[in-house]
């Protein structure tokens, strides 16, 4: 039984007018034994294909962290039951077609692209990939080891690095504290069955949702994705546990490293997905960041890539990151900046002017499949609601001052403060003490 | 074609001016269209309405290649002071805020032998995007104290590439590689002149090579090319050219051969998985076209799963990932190997890496069915490489700087015609038996456990 829906892309009709936004056709959804399959025609020969599993770090507890991942790389580095890993990945090389799965804390992927003349072969592969993997011990055994490699480039480069210990120290004590690529130790102590038996628990119809886009048939679709869902189980629906983020006291934790330069986050709250304030308070921290960048690197040449941003997430957050030889300069630049936010708010220009570069960045978001598949997955998966990829604008053309000024001020507040470099060069008191809180005054500690 | 998949941490490269002959022979891929204003500014309109965005570039014949080692690293200051402040929005603060009013997506690079400067913003502000660009790409504004500034934010970034292994590893490796020339393949340049970088100094640089006649404007997306040719037209048609050719008038010195191997070890504490990375002398555009296509197509073959060198290193475990590339430059090229290794075996990784270059031009190493894979597979990055409308610029201007309008058009299918006869005289003239540097980056811990200085040596 499959139910098939058309939807409009709205908010390009509605921003510009009787001009065809986009050169492709409307998107629509089905359900296909219970799965639900978005499909966004791409007006390319190019064809992406994104199966997800919900669940995320829910799917494992924290002494398996990783368990996930391993099983996402052993998909298509661990043979299927039909080709042996050399002679799958032969298969996709021939074909210059993609095959890969990656994880995060809320959910899982597994990515299809390829050329649409190669379509028959790649699905072919991609579907052998998903149902049929055979977790080789061998095999296994090889990619344990470059998981732990891979863990260990990723503590080498400072941005993951200082990112992974936010998380760690922001959300100690929640689930969301793990980290989906595991541990070292973690890793090496997985098996191939264990990891087999895993993926056979999560690998079931009611966490999956199918995303293509490309210039399929729509009768080809349901029938291949039909028949990899035949034999799988349906499985108990996971509902994404959503979970607000509240700092009570400000705080501030060094780690030393031998870096050129040093590196600072900072963690906050921020909306739940399904707040009312979301969009509002999005559109904020983006307004928020070409302030910070002003203020931090053209007004002082404090750091060369002053970065924040809004983490959506099941715990979603505001973040803030620079690397700087002079933090504490850093330190009080940034709370001068906030105070006169809070106190002042943002104007009635900056906001105009946002919601001119949101349109820019929703079309600039739509020149790859790649990014179209990934904003419907996100929609889905976070909002429950793909068709918000196509039609956010129309909630962001609403959005006051009063509306972004109020977000901003709820939910930045106290902030978990993670550095790496010279303990040195930094007085973590200055960061303790947080923002003034009286307006645009200087911070006076 | 620039480096797929090694890590690599500097950009770009150079290029060729063209003749009158040139000219009459232009080939362009469908959609795009050419002219050449009378001050000599070349302009490129790709009509693409896949999204209803205009995407504006500027690329000029500039980057390191340029620099000697008093002006080593102002190529790339100069490229971020064009942000900074011109004749229409003279402060910071009021660029940023024109670049917000336009909704602009934008963003700057340096490399080797180019330097672009782009924007991407509603098709309906083209014409006022253009006259944006237009404002700083000729009348800048250097003041000191913005330089002061800005020598802080520059100095800043090589400080953040300085704290990553790859930058470190790949920093000491082209220095052995380009000996007294370095600073030509140095695009961050040197702390000292970054540091003390002056409004004269930029000056300088803008009177040699910030000319009509040394760049390429692309306008590319929603945008029909008449009009777009029109607009460009009327806004940088009165840029007066130089007169002559920048490159040729400041001349680039011949890299010197490198005359032994060269292998090295650094130890640094924030190398938490050692990292190998090796680094021969490539082919030039302008000596040696042939060589750079069979380069790519060579690199392809030997990233394919069933290589031997893949199947020698990564499928046997000595290897997380292994690549290979050229960076095709007009002038020298460097070919590069960087290597994720296992911890664990680094002395067998490093034998079997030299084992498998000795056989690279057996005629056996690799089969007639890898060829043609390769080739399939250049075929198909090419569609994949040109469905983003926004990147389309930045893919042509690297062209132009290092190599040709028609080279750029050609690429894909010269790599269709290349024959084992032209990897085996690539190989031959580049890489076999050639001199080449080694790099390991190592922790002091793990290195004294291997004691990497008992095997990773020249032999």
């Amino acid at each position: 039984m499959m139910k098939k829906y058309i939807y409009t892309l709205l908010f390009a009709v509605a921003l510009v007018g009787a001009k065809p936004a986009l050169a492709q056709h409307a998107a629509y959804d089905m359900i296909v034994d219970g799965v639900k399959v978005i499909v966004q025609p791409s007006g390319n020969n190019i064809v992406e294909i994104q199966t997800v599993l919900r669940g995320g770090v829910q799917n494992y507890p924290a002494s398996k962290m990783g368990i996930e991942a391993m099983a996402m790389r052993a998909l298509t580095e661990c043979g299927t039951l039909k080709h042996d890993k050399n002679s799958f990945k032969n298969a996709l090389d021939k074909i210059n077609a993609s095959v890969y799965g990656y994880t995060n804390k809320d959910y899982s992927v597994i990515s299809l692209t390829c050329i649409k003349g190669d379509f028959d072969i790649a699905w072919q592969l991609y579907a052998e990939a998903v149902t049929e993997p055979k977790f080789d011990a061998t095999e296994f055994a090889r990619i344990k080891q470059d998981a732990i490699n891979d863990l260990k480039e990723q503590e080498s480069q400072p941005d993951e690095s200082i990112d992974k210990m936010a998380d760690k120290v922001a959300f100690e004590g929640r689930d969301f504290a793990k980290e989906p690529e595991g541990t070292p130790e973690i890793i090496n102590s997985l098996t191939a069955d264990e990891t087999k038996a895993f993926y056979n628990s999560i690998l079931t119809r009611s966490r999956m949702l199918v995303v293509v886009v490309g210039d399929l048939d729509s009768n080809l679709i349901q029938t291949r994705v039909k028949i990899m869902l035949d034999g799988l189980k349906k499985g108990t629906p996971v509902e994404m546990k959503k979970s607000f983020f509240r700092v009570y006291n400000n705080s501030f934790k060094a780690e030393p490293k031998d870096l050129a330069t040093n590196y600072i986050e900072g963690v906050t709250s921020g909306p739940l997905v399904d707040a009312p304030d979301f969009d509002a308070f999005n559109m904020a921290m983006q307004i928020f960041y070409d302030r910070h960048f002003l203020n931090i690197r053209t007004n002082n040449g404090l750091s060369y890539a002053p970065q924040t941003w809004f983490d959506v997430g099941s715990i979603s957050v505001a973040k803030f990151i620079v690397s700087t030889t002079m933090p504490n300069k850093y330190i009080a630049v940034f709370d001068k900046l906030v105070d006169s936010t809070k106190a002042h708010g943002f104007n009635a220009s900056e906001l105009a002017n946002m919601k001119v570069t949101y349109l820019t960045g929703f079309y600039y978001k739509n020149e790859t499949n790649y990014a179209q598949a990934s904003a419907i997955v996100d929609n889905e998966v976070m909002h429950g609601d793909w068709k918000r990829a196509l039609t956010y604008m129309t909630n962001i053309k609403k959005l006051t001052l009063a509306d972004i000024n109020n977000a901003f001020n709820k939910y930045i507040g106290n902030i978990v403060w993670v550095y790496q470099g010279d303990p040195k060069k930094v007085d973590p008191v200055l960061y303790k003490n947080g923002t003034s809180h009286v307006g645009d005054n200087p911070v006076s500690n | 074609m620039v480096f797929k998949s090694i890590k690599h941490y500097v950009l770009i490269v150079a290029g060729l001016l063209f003749t009158t002959s040139t000219f009459a022979q232009l080939r362009l891929p469908d959609g795009y269209f050419w002219k050449q204003l009378p001050n000599g500014l070349q302009v490129v309109v790709i009509e693409n309405s896949k999204v209803p965005l205009a995407t504006v570039q500027i690329a000029v014949k500039n980057g390191s290649f340029t620099e000697d080692s008093v002006y080593n690293g102002l190529s790339h200051m100069f490229e971020h002071m064009f942000f900074k402040a011109n004749k229409d929005y003279p402060t910071q603060a009021q660029f940023l805020k024109r670049t917000q009013e336009l909704g602009a997506i934008w963003n700057g690079t340096t490399g080797y032998e180019r330097v672009n400067y782009f924007f991407t913003f509603d098709t309906d502000s083209l014409n006022a995007g253009l006259k944006f660009l237009n404002a700083a790409i000729r009348f800048p504004i250097y003041r000191i104290e913005d330089m002061e500034k800005e020598r802080k934010v520059v100095d800043g970034e090589f400080q953040r590439a300085e704290s990553d292994p790859g930058f470190q590893l790949n920093f000491e490796v082209e220095k052995r590689v380009w000996g007294d020339l370095f600073t030509r393949k140095n695009p961050i340049g040197i702390h000292d002149i970054i540091n003390t970088a002056t409004p004269e100094k930029m000056m300088v640089i803008k009177n040699k090579y910030y000319f009509p006649n040394n760049s390429l404007l692309i306008i590319c997306g929603d945008v029909h090319h008449e009009s777009a040719f029109t607009m460009a037209e009327n806004i940088f048609g009165d840029w007066v050219s130089s007169g002559s050719d920048p490159i040729l008038k400041y001349p680039i010195p011949p890299f010197k051969p490198l005359v032994k191997n060269d292998i090295f070890i650094k130890e640094s504490t924030i190398a938490k998985t050692p990292y190998m990375m090796f680094e021969w002398q490539g082919p030039s555009y302008a000596t040696d076209s042939a060589s750079t296509i069979a380069a790519d197509v060579f690199s392809t073959i030997v990233t394919l799963n069933s290589s031997k060198l893949q199947q020698a290193l990564v499928d046997k475990g000595l290897a997380t990932n292994v690549s290979v590339g050229y960076l095709t430059c007009k002038y020298t090229g460097p070919i590069q190997i960087f290597i994720v290794p296992n911890p664990n075996k680094l002395k067998e990784c490093y034998a079997e890496l030299l084992n498998q270059i000795s056989m690279w031009n057996n005629p056996d190493y690799y089969t007639d069915d890898q060829l043609k894979d390769a080739k399939g597979i250049l075929l198909r990055n090419d569609i994949m490489a040109k469905e983003k409308p926004s990147s389309l610029p930045s893919q042509i201007s690297f062209m132009w700087c290092s190599t040709s309008l028609n080279y750029y058009t050609d690429n894909t299918d010269d790599y269709q015609k290349v024959t084992r006869a032209d990897i085996k005289r690539y190989l031959d003239t580049y890489l076999i038996n050639k001199p080449f540097v080694g790099g390991m980056i190592i922790s002091p811990d793990l290195n004294k456990t291997v004691n990497a200085a008992s095997f990773f040596a020249a032999k």
